[in-house]
């Protein structure tokens, strides 16, 4: 006898969504890294930082990267723990830590991109010196 | 049904450890470990380019310490792990969603040869003002 299970509340869509943000993660990687090395100084700087950030594709890039990157990365801890039979009090500590410290630290670079001033002209580069 | 070994979790480390691995598992295992330690790095590189947020001087003064070599050739074992968790996942993908179950050991030995040359692709990339100096 075949029965139809519904897979709402199974975790399916963070199945999906996980394998969503892995691709994107990856397009975004590859553009980060040409960036940062495209030659040995290109991106360390901060006149770098700065002149990149005056267009607001790279802050809008550079938000998309942490916050995915965060989500991608928890939701994969929690595949892990996922793995093995928890106490549901074990539970709720993981996914409480998961979240203050996910939050924390996804506020605190979104505070880093959106604190770099925007500055009148700029004559360095995109890649920088 | 006796000759089923039943899984002993007293000695998890022992069995995870012994049981025999072909490819599928190995990726398995490096995907978890390459996993863990990237979410590791991005805390830490939240933490490392806060420093951002307090203009120039700060900021040069915090990245003048990890732009040294000791830190360069960790900046490179990072890509390393960039590597097989991107290649890995791009596996996964294949695997999942496009009949790659059919070749996924192909697909292994394909991504672990496009992963050894970007790795040295980069390093070409990141020490070429050394390179270039010993070839003069």
């Amino acid at each position: 006898m075949y029965k139809h299970k519904n897979t709402q509340g199974s975790g399916s869509f963070s199945w999906v969504f996980q394998r969503v943000t892995g691709l994107i993660l990856v397009v975004v990687m590859i553009g980060h890294y040409i960036l940062m090395h495209y030659t040995p100084e290109s991106g360390h700087t901060y006149d770098a930082v700065l002149a990149r950030m005056q267009s607001n594709w790279y802050r809008v890039l550079d938000l998309t990267f942490i916050v995915l990157g965060m989500y991608h990365g928890l939701n994969g801890v929690w595949g892990i723990f996922r793995d093995y039979k928890l106490k549901s009090w074990q539970t709720i500590t993981i996914i409480s830590l998961l979240l203050v410290f996910g939050l924390a630290f996804t506020l605190w670079g979104i505070k880093t991109v959106l604190d770099i001033p925007y500055v009148q002209t700029s004559t360095s580069g995109l890649i920088g010196k | 049904m006796s000759e089923f070994k039943k899984f002993d979790q007293k000695n998890w480390v022992a069995t995870n450890l012994n049981y025999k691995k072909d490819s599928g598992n190995w990726a398995w295992i490096l995907h978890r470990i390459t996993g863990i330690a990237l979410i590791a790095y991005l805390f830490m590189h939240i933490l490392s380019l806060s420093p951002l947020s307090q203009g120039r001087a700060a900021f040069n003064e915090f990245i003048s310490h990890y732009t040294t070599p000791f830190f360069m050739v960790l900046e490179w074992l990072l890509f390393a792990f960039v590597l097989f968790h991107s290649l890995n996942g791009i596996r996964i993908v294949v695997v999942d969603w496009a009949d790659g179950a059919r070749y996924h050991k192909a697909l292994y030995r394909y991504s672990i040869v496009i992963g050894v040359v970007m790795f040295f692709a980069m390093g070409y990339v990141m020490f070429s003002h050394e390179i270039n100096k010993l070839f003069r």
